[in-house]
């Protein structure tokens, strides 16, 4: 297996849903204009609580500092599996399952925070800069490690990074079990030829800017049915788009991609508290059940919470399994 | 392949007159011949011999990614289609109603998730196979490698899963592929191997090439490299592959994998099609973006595979087919050479064919060969004996004069003119300016008189410069008492140049009777009686045109001439002058014309003499010198110097002299003919101290070594070298060989030149000779005796002895070049490799009927070894 470690230097942040209208203009030209910004990466998810816009520092420069955009204060550098040899293609669990205990559980013992962000394409895994030499560390056991540069693949090695671990000096405890929020509708895991979005371009802003609209007021209660969730990435030239079928209604069938067997997805959200970014754990504590029972899940991490979707069928189990969880972890 | 709405073009793989054109649609057209009843009214002219007919289009299938034509004869027109969805479609054109297409045509494939096709690829061996390349996701393959065949799969989605595709039922959709290859990346381009169709090589996003062979999947080679796009197999040489990535093109060695073979130079624009040429070997074009130019890489005469550290010898052309539109795509065509069409973003298309790169070869003698594409052309000589002399090539004539001993006539040296073929008047007037050199320094030499011994190679020009004391006398007509007013000048230096013109033999007395007595053996008459006219010898003029006119063949007309001159007066105004000035210029020989010039013209205006080019520099120079005043004649020698140089014209020579003036007109005169040998021959003769050295005579003198040496004429190159060493002794060669004794190590020839009381050396091989004939078996130095020869047994130093039918008696009675030839005879020379040797002359005879060294027991077979061994010269001793 290889890991990559991506040339883009990204920056988290998040744009309340109060101070949107005074970033339309940066996040239209940065997903409609492509060929106006150097911006290669550049996600933007819609929750209840804000928008999370990930993006490189090219792209970053367009948002104006103001009281509407919280920054998270360190550059994340984002991490990619390669399975380059041959993963046979006997198991069907895809996503953060698959790489669950190569890289998510490893990473969460050495007390490195981690960023996840899944797209159509494939899993970003976001780490801080800093905590880049202990990750390759970490990981060089079980990966060969590129760094990109320029287009090109350079072998790293341990040596380079660091001349020993350094661990992490906070003691997180490690049985912090955040609650878990399952809302109801279902969504879908999408792509699109990045040459038609201009076809969708009248949507897609509808849905992403104007959806507090017809339903004001939506409360983030625990026993909330339904909640807004969207998610649009364009990373490397690559589209991805998450929404619920709800949202999906809205777009013409014959544009975006998706699987041919339609497959549909329910989230689990978890925390209740928004989580911070110091945390390490939280992805590992919901993917390694997921992996040993061989699920597949997408995951996506925001600002304030993290969201892991899983296939509609398979809820049920999960949501025993992260019950089962909290109980065991509380008693 | 295709990208965007940029046409693309497709040649039918097994129809050479039919392509496709695809950007939003597909368009079928055949391609026929301009103006012939093929070609109907509404047909697209494609070059001036060329137009094409548009048979069908096809708009069936939308959002097209890529395009390729099912391989085999038969259906014929069956295209798949890579969508921007990665549904791959069957579709076909303008068929008729084809059972076995009809029942592909609309079937597709559809991968689990959907994302765009980027290249597809029939397997060249097994038609059902086609390859798809996908973008990535992060669950699923990218390259699904479907069957054609196979029907639909209903296993494979669940009927209640399926939202998404409504028309499973019709049969016509298959989700299951034979093969998945390539997960979590991207395939950008992908092609079967033709040397092993069950692999496949891949080009993916994580930067990397990967070969995959489908009996084993888990198997797979690859190498990190951004040359990612566009991968596609040489088909004239099945391991070699190109691959491109924004401007750069590598070139890679399937038998060397790890690393480009060689990377082309980058390109400003990002590349958009890269396609091998399938007519001509190693012939790869390239087209970038906006670009109205296709660049072409010759690569055949690259050596496969390549050292590790020797880079290639590309040869890098371009091409612009339409001259101001921009190229969208183009294709080779499948068969006919170097062709392609080419189409522009507004599909207006371009028939067009590279012209093949010519390469020439002369040989050093005079045949001349190209080749061009599949073509070779070679150019000879007219042997024929048709054709003059004089118009044959210079390197034919030079060979002639080589062998005719040309130039090496030191005593004689005007006959070097005779043996260089004696037609060339500029070759004459050369070589008698130099004899007529030489005789002077000789004459000199006799009379202890040198002060004019440097200035006679210097040339008329520099010692008309240096006249002094000129007298102006005026001269009677001999055989008249009448006075004539025509000034006569006389000085020392100008009856030398009167020498030098070959006028008169030797000064100061001036006497012309010898040299008309020789023109007139040569039946030179009307040059004859010129001299004599000149020389105020009316009498005589007519007189010798009165013996050419009755001579054998001679020309009645002579009579008639020799009538108008004796008709001359000096009167001013007589009719004769008059009739004589204006029908002079009707007479076709130059020197009757100048006749009557001489006497019409006022004293001292003498240009219509001076300036008849058609008359012999000499003579004109001869006449200048005697009828030209001392302001008048450097002027003149100058002017006519100058004319010669720019000419390149060798009686100039005469002006010029060996100096570095002369070195100039002979660079005039080689660069319009090539003929370094005169060159050569003629700059040998002078000074050696300032014209010996000047950069062009050594060029020269190389080069004719080298030519004799290309023509195998070594034997006259080792002449030309010895004539050239006794001119110019700084050219010796120094010693080269030395032989040394076995025991005490010192050169045998060094210790014999350390003695000169023995009057001996052989210090230079082929050069001054050899060792003597005198017995030297032992070494001068220790006094141990030198080795044996292998075949006589005797030791070296010994004299060969002689053949059966030569005794002593009869070897002192040969001539000198017989005895050079047995004296080299006696000469050392042994096998490099086994060190046996022995006399040449022994060796010499042994090798011609054996390979293997004479030595009993050894094997060494020393006549193989030596290269040049078997070389045979090809002119003779």
């Amino acid at each position: 297996m290889d890991l990559h470690i991506l040339d883009h230097k990204l920056r988290v942040t998040s744009i309340s849903k109060t101070g949107l209208q005074q970033y339309t203009h940066p996040l239209i030209k940065l997903i409609f204009l492509r060929n106006r910004t150097r911006c290669k990466f550049f996600s933007l998810t819609e929750t209840p609580e804000n928008y999370t816009v990930v993006l490189d520092e090219e792209g970053f420069k367009e948002l104006q500092p103001s009281e509407h955009l919280q920054v998270e204060g360190s550059t994340w550098l984002p991490l990619n599996v390669v399975s380059n040899g041959n993963t046979s293609s006997s198991s069907q669990a895809v996503g953060v399952t698959k790489i669950a205990k190569s890289v998510i559980a490893p990473l969460a013992e050495q007390h490195v925070s981690v960023f996840m962000l899944s797209t159509y394409q494939t899993d970003f895994i976001l780490v801080r800069e800093k905590d880049l030499s202990v990750v390759v560390e970490t990981l060089v056991e079980e990966f060969n490690i590129f760094r990109e540069e320029g287009g090109e693949s350079v072998p790293v090695h341990s040596q380079d990074a660091c001349n020993g671990l350094q661990r992490n000096g906070r003691e997180v405890p490690h049985a912090t079990v955040h609650p878990v929020l399952i809302p109801e509708n279902q969504f879908c895991v999408m792509s699109l030829d990045p040459d038609t979005l201009p076809a969708i371009a009248t949507t897609l802003i509808d849905v992403l800017f104007y959806s507090n609209s017809p339903k004001e007021g939506a409360s983030v209660d625990q026993d909330m049915k339904c909640i807004k969730f969207f998610s649009f990435s364009l990373i490397d030239g690559y589209v991805s788009l998450v929404m619920d079928t709800e949202a999906q209604r809205q777009f013409p069938a014959d544009l975006l991609f998706t699987s041919s067997s339609g497959e549909l997805w329910r989230m689990a959200r978890i925390g209740g508290q928004p989580l911070g970014f110091d945390e390490c754990g939280i992805v590992a504590q919901i993917s390694q059940p997921l992996a040993d029972s061989d699920i597949s899940a997408y995951y996506i991490s925001t600002f304030s919470f993290d969201h892991a979707l899983v296939p509609e069928e398979d809820i049920v189990s999960v949501t025993e399994m992260l019950q089962a969880q909290r109980k065991d972890m509380s008693c | 392949m295709s990208s965007g709405y940029k046409p693309d073009i497709l040649w039918s793989p097994h129809h050479a007159d039919r392509y496709v054109i695809c950007d939003t649609e597909l368009s079928l057209y055949r391609i026929g011949p301009a103006g012939s009843s093929e070609t109907k009214a509404g047909a697209l002219p494609l070059s001036e011999e060329t137009a094409a007919t548009l048979l069908a289009i096809n708009s069936d299938t939308p959002y097209m990614k890529c395009v390729a034509w099912y391989p085999k004869q038969e259906p014929e027109c069956l295209l798949a289609v890579g969508q921007a969805n990665g549904r791959v479609v069957l579709t076909s054109l303008g068929q008729s109603h084809n059972s076995k297409c009809k029942e592909l045509v609309g079937k597709e494939f559809v991968p689990k998730h959907a994302r765009q096709c980027n290249t597809l690829a029939w397997n060249p061996v097994d038609s059902n196979w086609l390859a798809a390349g996908l973008d990535k996701h992060r669950a699923d393959f990218s390259v699904l490698i479907w069957d054609i065949s196979s029907k639909f799969s209903p296993e494979a989605v669940p009927a209640e899963k399926v939202r998404l595709s409504g028309d499973v039922d019709s049969g016509l959709v298959v989700t299951k592929p034979l093969y998945e290859l390539g997960q979590n990346d991207a395939c950008l381009s992908l092609c079967w191997l033709p040397r092993d169709h069950q692999k496949l090589l891949l080009a993916g996003m994580h930067r990397n090439l990967a070969i995959f062979d489908l009996r084993n999947t888990s198997q797979k080679t690859f190498v990190n490299t951004k040359a990612i796009q566009g991968v596609t197999v040489d088909p004239h040489f099945q391991d070699r592959v190109a691959s491109f990535f924004e401007g750069q093109v590598a070139i890679w060695d399937l038998r060397k994998f790890e690393k480009p073979v060689f990377t082309l130079t980058e390109q400003p624009k990002p590349l958009t099609k890269v396609a091998w040429c399938p007519t001509r070997m190693g012939l790869l074009a390239t087209l970038t973006r906006d670009s109205n130019i296709i660049r072409l890489y010759d690569m055949q005469h690259t050596p496969m595979p390549f050292g590790d550290e020797v880079e290639p010898t590309i040869i890098e052309r371009s091409v612009q087919p339409c001259s101001e539109s921009i190229i969208s795509s183009f294709a080779w065509h499948p068969s006919a050479q170097n062709r392609m069409v080419v189409v522009s973003p507004n599909r207006v298309m371009n028939d067009f064919t590279v012209f093949e790169r010519i390469s020439l070869a002369w040989s050093s003698t005079t045949a001349l060969m190209w080749a061009c594409g599949r073509h070779l052309y070679e150019c000879t000589e007219d042997a024929g004996q048709g054709v003059a002399a004089a118009e044959k090539d210079i390197a034919t004539k030079m060979r002639e004069r080589a062998q005719s001993h040309y130039g090496h006539d030191t005593v004689q040296v005007w006959r070097n003119h005779v043996l260089a073929g004696g037609d060339d008047p500029q070759l004459r007037s050369l070589w008698y300016t130099l004899h007529f050199m030489k005789q002077y320094t000789e004459n000199v030499e006799q009379k202890q008189q040198s002060n004019k011994q440097s200035l006679i190679y210097s040339g008329i020009k520099n010692i008309v410069k240096s006249s002094s004391g000129t007298t102006e006398t005026r001269r009677c007509w001999s055989g008249s008492d009448r006075q004539t007013d025509v000034p006569w000048y006389h000085s020392e230096e100008r009856s030398l140049a009167l020498q030098l013109c070959g006028w008169i033999s030797r000064g100061p007395d001036i006497d012309v009777e010898p040299f008309l007595k020789s023109l007139e053996q040569e039946g030179e008459w009307e040059r004859a009686a010129a001299v004599a006219l000149f020389n105020l010898d009316i009498r005589r003029a007519i007189q010798i045109l009165n013996k050419g006119a009755s001579a054998e063949k001679g020309d009645l007309n002579l009579n008639v001439v020799a009538m108008a001159l004796s008709g001359y007066t000096d009167e001013k105004n007589s009719l004769w002058r008059e009739m004589c000035s204006s029908l002079r210029l009707q007479l076709k020989k130059p020197y009757l014309c100048v006749m009557f010039a001489f006497l019409t013209s006022e004293p001292g205006a003498y240009d219509a003499v001076l300036y008849e080019s058609r008359v012999a520099v000499r003579d004109r120079v001869a006449f200048a010198c005697m009828f030209l005043n001392d302001a008048q004649l450097p002027r003149y020698i100058d002017k006519l110097a100058n004319e010669m140089k720019e000419a390149g014209n060798l009686e100039g020579i005469l002006l010029t002299g060996l100096t570095k003036d002369g070195v100039d007109l002979m660079e005039s005169y080689v660069d319009q003919t090539g003929d370094v040998q005169t060159a050569s021959f003629c700059m040998l003769k002078g000074s050696p101290g300032e014209v010996l050295k000047d950069p062009r005579v050594q060029c020269w003198i190389e080069n004719y070594r080298n030519l004799l040496d290309a023509w195998r004429f070594w034997h006259k190159r080792a002449e030309f070298d010895i004539h050239r060493s006794k001119l110019d002794s700084s050219s010796k060669p120094l010693a080269q060989v030395f032989v040394s004794c076995n025991f005490c190590g010192k050169s045998i020839s060094y210790s014999c030149s350390a003695m000169p009381h023995q009057g001996r050396g052989f210090s230079q091989y082929g050069v001054s000779g050899s060792p003597t004939k005198s017995k030297v078996t032992s070494c001068p130095g220790c006094r141990k005796p030198l080795p044996r020869c292998a075949l006589c047994l005797m030791n070296m130093g010994t004299p060969v002895s002689s053949c059966p039918g030569t005794g002593k008696a009869d070897e002192k009675a040969d001539l000198t070049r017989d005895k050079k030839l047995a004296q080299f005879n006696n000469w050392f020379t042994w096998c490099h490799n086994c060190r046996h040797g022995g006399h040449a002359g022994h060796m010499l005879s042994w090798f011609r009927d054996h390979s293997e060294c004479p030595v009993s027991a050894c094997t060494c077979k020393c006549m193989q070894l030596d290269t040049t061994g078997n070389l045979v010269p090809s002119d003779s001793v």
